[in-house]
């Protein structure tokens, strides 16, 4: 992770220097300060890249003079619009532009500490970069960029609110890790030895072999896992850091590390994208890794069924019944429809066990999530308006955003089979709500929310924030949803 | 339509279908009541035969509204069918209640059997509901109600008919026989679609022998103020054009335009209960075939407006269509437009065929036509118009494409951001009605075929919206 400090405000003699510029602000101390030591090089930059710090530009003036390599300016908009994701937005286009320079110094005189500790949010968020599988990437391809100092006159508050935004980094960090790995590697095995290692931050980690599986009934879970020959885990995490005997949030995360569909296989083009199919579970570890980093006053449960969907020659049939932890009968039609059979079994178990306040599952469930919303909102189901509200408004500021989609009766008769009690697919119309209906099924009632996360994990480009490949979404916004409601 | 009798006394011995609350069924009848274990909840029904009469007994539950009524009486028609009468027995409702009752029977009832030659014996035989009732005034409320379901009516019948004889010149002609009573129909076509540069409905109807128009009905209401416009997307028949669909499935084709439809059965319906709003609807009327004429996958295209649109896939007509309709709405400086349009398999993946999409830019408009459609049972959820979906129209050449080229891309938010671009500052809503506007199997609520989708929601937006000067 990007080196984050903050210092005193006061300019550098060498390396970069970056500049936030809101539209129509005065120039701050610093950059008066920069431009006079620069022979006016910022004032001639800016004029003649006609920048005036619009939302989503940057100003790029190399070698300046005053011993600086390069100035980097990112616009903030319109001054006295100036929000939390416009800060962040920010810190990411300035590591991009930066992305050649080893140690930055970065002007934040006119911010407030927290507002600082937003930007270099940002920047940290944006340098991120999966690369252990890089082993011949040329030292000039390399990204630089390692070091920033945030430049701040609010430095105590600065770090008060790094603290807790340091959390949050580590933790979607984890999970665009986990997201990123190759399946060879990330087996449901090694997904679970990683997740017990985290036990280091005091998370107590528990773990579910196949055998206990078998014991405990879980059909659905199991069904998907016996055509694969790495074993399925189901993995539990628990942060203890709210009143003693307070019920636990719940957070349940769909882990599958590989998914061919089964013997419903899927068409080659694109299933390579499957590695990330257990994004959801990636969401959860991240999100209970982060709530243990920053000590949060809050009990939670976090837990992940881990399988991977393979047509061995073992593999569960288009056709099988399976029976689940719930007691409910599934007759599984379509095996690339695994997802929620996973969750079937997690989420009758979670309720069961940890009686918790709400569950919110995490699933990069349905292809027709994508058709109905697209990628800048995940689709957003609950039985519980005051938490779809919640989560809504925590997608909002967190800027991992939401949509509610419907439920209701009519879509639940498309689930209807004609021998068992419910079949694991309702057809292309309403594909997304009748996935959910499904789920619905395992919840026993309880308040309960699930994120259609299969548009929002993976990005196919840069985003401000987000380098291109895994987003870590889910981590920002259930954090953001815990500590705006939820924390003693 | 079925004829609908007010009258004072239950007659003679036609099946009389009695609305039971919650564990009041009457006296006569507990006993086959409760052989059937039936209590009066909502949705069931009790069905006794061999007494003197046929006895229905439609459970209304302790609470009933609108929408169970509507479902009581739905029932009762769908099981007289086979009778050639049926008596409801609404003594002691609501009076919106018992209204609700009549028009469940009535839309349940509804049939299109003009085009059958040879007389089935099953098919259905009910002509006639006796609505037994006490209330001197039902007749009055009643006549406006009939207005709205004989717009109803019309609209469905219209969705069902073949497309070798509603041609867009053949739409047009029902029309006419509409427009009358202070409903005006202006009509464009050929050299006036090209003064008006209706390009897009040009180049979807370039390619068929039955050549495009668009027709624009007015009703001039009594309240002084803009009116409210409604724009329909009238595809008398989808091939797809030059993009050809597959064979399976072509045939529910004839119902694309059942958005024009239901926009003029709408301002039938308030023109025969003499709304004071005033209202307008442009209907875009084409159809899209192949031919040696046919426009072209990278053609560009050039609105009335200036704006230049790349053409990507010619079976996505309707927004081509839509964004010159909806560019002579906004001439009329209306008070909000509201375009019906079955556009999108993409929100038939989204919602199915339970509920229709509504994309706004207004969330006032959004709120209150969600809000009609939940009054009369026609469901509408929101879906989003985001940054990314105008982004996906980017052109490498023209202002703007008219939808992604890329597979499994959310359509129905691209081609709702594509007509956006296109309203100007109104106030607009947009429904995606794929996937509502038919029903593949009846059910007791629902007959089989056209729903008329959209004749009663708007009539119902108007009516709680637009017909308050003080609110306008």
């Amino acid at each position: 992770m990007l080196d984050v400090r903050f210092s005193a405000s006061s300019l550098p003699a060498s390396g970069a220097l970056a500049l936030l510029v809101a539209e129509g602000a005065a120039p701050s101390g610093l950059w008066q300060a920069a431009d006079a030591a620069t022979g006016g090089a910022i004032s001639r930059g800016f004029a003649s890249a006609d920048f005036t710090g619009k939302e989503g530009t940057t100003c790029s003036i190399l070698a300046p003079g005053g011993g600086l390599n390069r100035i980097v300016a990112a616009g903030l908009g319109k001054d006295g619009e100036i929000s939390e994701r416009r800060l962040e937005d920010a810190g990411g286009a300035l590591a991009a532009a930066l992305a050649r320079e080893a140690t930055v110094s970065l002007a934040t005189d006119g911010l407030s500490g927290a507002q600082a500790a937003h930007v270099a949010l940002g920047a940290v968020l944006r340098a991120y970069r999966f690369d252990i599988y890089r082993t011949k990437e040329k030292p000039e391809d390399k990204p630089k960029f390692a070091g920033l100092t945030v430049l701040t006159t609010d430095a105590a508050g600065a770090n008060a609110a790094w603290a807790k935004a340091q959390a949050v980094a580590r933790g979607i960090f984890i999970a665009r890790d986990l997201a990123s790995e190759p399946p060879n590697i990330l087996t449901p095995i090694e997904m679970s030895n990683r997740i017990e290692k985290l036990s280091a931050l005091g998370l107590a980690v528990e773990v579910l072999t196949p055998e206990d599986m078998t014991r405990l009934g879980f059909g659905a879970l199991l069904g998907v896992a016996q055509g694969s020959a790495n074993p399925a885990r189901t993995v539990i995490m628990r942060w203890d850091g709210g009143r003693a005997g307070e019920a636990p949030l719940a957070f349940v995360g769909k882990g599958v590390t590989f998914d061919t569909g089964g013997i419903s296989i899927k068409p080659a083009a694109g299933m390579e994208d499957m590695k990330w199919d257990m994004a959801g579970a990636a969401a959860v570890t991240g999100l209970m890794a982060s709530l243990a980093v920053r000590r949060a006053p809050v009990n939670a449960v976090g837990l992940v069924g881990l399988v991977e969907n393979m047509p061995g020659s073992n593999a569960q049939r288009p056709g099988d019944v399976v029976k689940s932890y719930s007691g409910q009968t599934i007759e599984v039609l379509n095996t690339d429809a695994e997802g929620r059979l996973v969750l079937a079994d997690v989420l009758w178990y979670c309720q069961e066990k940890f009686a918790p306040r709400f569950m919110v599952d995490l699933a990069t469930l349905t292809g027709a999530i994508i058709i109905s919303l697209g990628h800048e909102h995940a689709g957003l189901f609950s039985n519980d308006d005051d938490l779809a509200a919640k989560l809504t408004a925590a997608g909002l500021a967190s800027g991992e955003r939401l949509w509610r989609m419907p439920m209701g009766k009519e879509y639940d008769k498309q689930i209807k089979s004609d021998i068992a009690d419910m079949k694991n697919i309702g057809g292309r119309p309403g594909g997304s709500i009748t996935a959910a209906q499904f789920i619905a099924r395992f919840v026993n009632d309880k308040k309960w929310a699930h994120l259609d996360i299969a548009g929002t994990a993976w990005a196919t480009k840069d985003h401000p924030t987000v380098p291109k490949g895994a987003t870590g979404f889910g981590v920002r916004l259930l954090d953001r949803l815990i500590s705006d409601h939820f924390e003693t | 339509m079925i004829r609908v009798a007010l009258t004072g006394h239950v007659e003679g011995d036609w099946p009389l279908a009695l609305p039971v609350r919650l564990g009041a069924s009457p006296p006569d009848f507990v006993t086959a009541a409760a052989a059937d274990d039936f209590s009066g909840l909502p949705d069931t029904i009790c069905d006794i035969f061999g007494g003197a009469r046929r006895i229905l007994l439609l459970g209304i539950g302790s609470t009933p509204d609108e929408q169970i009524m509507e479902g009581a009486g739905a029932k009762a028609a769908a099981r007289t069918l086979q009778s050639s009468r049926l008596a409801i027995d609404l003594r002691g409702l609501r009076r919106r209640d018992a209204i609700a009752c009549l028009t469940g029977a009535v839309t349940r009832a509804w049939r299109y059997d003009r085009l059958r030659t040879i007389r089935q014996e099953d098919a259905p035989k009910l002509t006639d509901v006796s609505a037994v009732t006490d209330d001197s005034d039902l007749g009055k409320r009643w006549a406006r109600e009939l207005a709205v379901l004989e717009a109803l009516e019309f609209a469905r019948d219209l969705v069902t008919e073949p497309s070798n004889t509603l041609t867009p010149c053949e739409f047009v002609a029902r029309l006419e026989q509409i427009a009358t009573g202070g409903l005006t129909l202006e009509v464009l076509r050929g050299d006036g679609l090209r003064r008006a540069g209706l390009a897009g409905l040009l180049a979807v109807g370039g390619g068929s022998a039955n050549p495009p128009a668009l027709a624009v009905l007015r009703w001039p209401g009594t309240i002084d103020a803009p009116p409210v416009a409604f724009v329909g997307k009238g595809i008398t028949f989808d091939t797809g054009g030059i993009s050809i669909k597959p064979a399976d499935g072509m045939w529910d084709m004839r119902a694309d335009m059942a958005g024009a439809a239901a926009c003029a059965g709408a301002m039938m319906a308030l023109s025969r209960r003499a709304s004071p709003a005033p209202a307008i609807a442009v209907l875009a009327l084409a159809e899209n075939a192949v031919s040696e004429a046919a426009y072209r996958p990278s053609d560009v295209l050039r609105h009335a407006n200036g704006t230049t649109v790349e053409v990507v896939d010619t079976d996505a007509e309707g927004r081509l269509v839509l964004m010159d309709a909806l560019g002579m709405a906004v001439r009329e400086k209306p008070l909000a437009i509201v375009d019906l349009a079955t556009l999108t398999g993409s929100v038939v993946t989204a919602l199915g065929h339970h509920m229709a999409g509504v994309f706004s830019n207004d969330d006032a408009l959004a709120a209150a036509v969600s809000a009609a459609g939940a009054a009369v049972g026609e469901l509408l959820w929101q879906l989003p118009i985001d940054e990314s979906h105008r982004r996906a129209l980017d052109s490498d050449i023209a202002d703007l494409r008219h939808c992604s080229p890329e597979r499994g891309q959310p359509d129905a938010c691209h081609a709702a951001a594509f007509l956006r671009e296109f309203v100007g500052g109104v106030p607009w809503a947009h429904l995606d009605i794929a996937g509502v506007e038919t029903i593949a199997e009846a059910d007791d609520r629902h007959a089989a075929g056209a729903t008329g989708f959209g004749v009663r929601l708007l009539d119902r937006l108007v009516r709680d919206r637009f017909e308050d000067p003080g609110r306008l």
